[in-house]
């Protein structure tokens, strides 16, 4: 019964805010603001063109190529500078002083070096996404418990060993929080990044409709964009209770922009 | 202390390294400077622009819509959060709510914000607030959660009216977790108002930065991002400050 009301209970809730957008839109009554009914009817139209089908679709590989690459190197500096000071003294200040520089703004910078391509895009997604999973990471080892390091190398395992097989799995929920918080970063700044260079993706389409005042796209798009966010959501959190199930539930707290 | 200041000269290491890099790689024209102005340049043009009034009125709209709407999040998140955390009933509403809206991509909102309140400051603010909200609502409700009965109880036994407890007991018990979430959040809104006016906007840093790109003052594009980061490690050390102050009475922060 509980699991069940879980379950529904999220659907409840877009069902609620989609009927609260209905009643404004009828109430306000202009047409540049449609009702959340156009709106959706509008969502097959845009999913059955090919062309922007295929800039959506160019829009999320860029996401996971900068997703998959960020993560790979920011689990292993993080918990570098989890395990040690030295490391996190180096990295710390540096890390803190690019923290609040949006990367998305790095875009006209970037643009001018590597091109509007693809490159450029990729390489702000994973700037953007880095800076979480590296200090999850970093928490996350930091938080590891001494003694079963002491009782790892006492057992003769080497430095890297314990890195493996001790330090990863402990932090791995912590690890898992940063790269959930990553994910909703990485659209986030894939959609930023094609707002500002504006020349494909779905960001794009966002924007030119808005500039072409077709709002039912522009509706319909921001449905196609939350849609997607709270799916790769969920599919991340169903993966992340597979891999650690033996651990308690932590508090999550959602980082929200890039 | 020794140390201490160790540790901070460890980490000026990596700044002056790129720093270094920056101009190695200006100095061997490996990076024409038409793409990549030597630092020395950027620094300076710094230092003149903070005497421009022009420059300061951009910061000054920047801050303000970052201020409006980082304590609307703060007042809205902080608000929901405790009654969430206190009240069934509340929670059964705001629980599938935050679900939902909170791993929406809010920028992707910006577009539906400008047609409904204009270009002007109100849909920033609104942004703003709508990206900082969530960290500290979700950051409120934790703490305020994980309160110990017991410290309510004996607040109960010892005379504390029951609607002086919120105030009295949750609020204080959950403040550390609050102003983590509080951190988070105002870093989100130094990034998201950057953005916003990145995207449609007459003033404010971030519409230095496009103006500056479109005409290729390569010098006028660092200027913006560098104030912004500068500006973070500001609003981030003063927050900082207020914590220590806000908790000194609690053990380990």
């Amino acid at each position: 019964m509980r699991v069940a009301a879980s379950r529904i209970s999220p659907l409840l809730a877009c069902l609620g805010l989609l009927a609260a957008w209905q009643i404004a839109a009828l109430w306000l009554n202009t047409d540049s603001f449609p009702t959340a009914w156009q709106a959706i009817k509008t969502v097959p139209d845009i999913l059955g063109d090919r062309e922007s089908l295929l800039n959506i679709l160019d829009s999320v590989r860029r996401m996971a190529i900068g997703l998959t690459l960020a993560v790979l190197i920011s689990i292993p500096l993080g918990l570098a500078m989890g395990r040690s000071s030295r490391v996190a003294a180096f990295f710390n200040p540096l890390l803190m002083m690019v923290y609040p520089v949006p990367k998305a703004a790095l875009m006209p910078v970037i643009m001018l070096w590597l091109g509007v391509g693809d490159a450029s895009k990729t390489l702000v997604i994973f700037l953007g996404v880095s800076l979480p999973v590296i200090y999850h990471s970093f928490q996350g080892a930091r938080a590891v418990e001494e003694k079963m390091l002491w009782s790892g190398a006492a057992m003769g395992l080497s430095c890297m060993q314990r890195m493996f097989r001790i330090v990863l799995p402990a932090a791995l929920p912590e690890i898992l929080t940063g790269c959930r918080t990553g994910l909703v970063l990485a659209l986030i700044t894939m959609v930023t990044s094609e707002m500002i260079a504006r020349q494909s993706g779905a960001g794009n389409i966002l924007f030119n409709a808005m500039d072409m005042a077709q709002y039912d796209t522009v509706f319909a798009m921001i449905i196609i964009l939350g849609a997607l966010g709270i799916i790769l959501d969920a599919a991340f959190d169903k993966l992340r209770w597979r891999l650690v199930r033996w651990a308690e539930p932590r508090q999550e707290i959602l980082l929200g922009a890039a | 202390m020794t140390r201490h200041f160790n540790a901070i000269l460890m980490g000026l290491v990596p700044i002056v390294l790129v720093l270094a890099l920056w101009q190695a790689l200006c100095s061997f024209g490996t990076a024409p400077p038409s793409l990549l102005p030597p630092p020395g340049k950027v620094f300076l043009r710094l230092v003149q622009q903070l005497g421009n009034t022009g420059f300061l009125d951009d910061i000054l709209a920047t801050l303000w819509r970052l201020f409006a709407g980082f304590f609307i999040a703060v007042v809205l998140g902080v608000g929901i959060g405790l009654a969430a955390a206190v009240s069934p009933a509340v929670n059964a509403v705001v629980r599938p709510l935050v679900q939902v809206l909170a791993p929406l991509p809010k920028v992707a909102l910006y577009p539906a914000l400008i047609i409904l309140f204009g270009f002007d400051h109100a849909s920033k603010i609104t942004l703003v607030t709508l990206d900082a909200l969530f960290p500290i609502l979700l950051s409120t409700y934790y703490g305020a959660s994980m309160v110990e009965q017991k410290l309510v109880w004996s607040a109960l036994a010892a005379g504390t009216p029951r609607r002086q407890i919120l105030f009295k007991v949750i609020l204080p018990a959950a403040l550390p977790s609050i102003l983590t979430g509080c951190r988070i959040g105002l870093v989100i809104s130094c990034i998201v108002v950057f953005l916003a006016e990145m995207i449609t906007s007459t003033d404010g840093l971030g519409h230095l930065l496009v103006g500056a790109a479109r005409t290729f003052q390569t010098v006028d594009m660092f200027v913006p991002l560098i104030t912004i980061s500068l500006l973070g490690l500001m609003l981030n050390g003063l927050l900082f400050g207020l914590r220590k102050y806000l908790l000194r009475g609690f053990p380990e922060v």
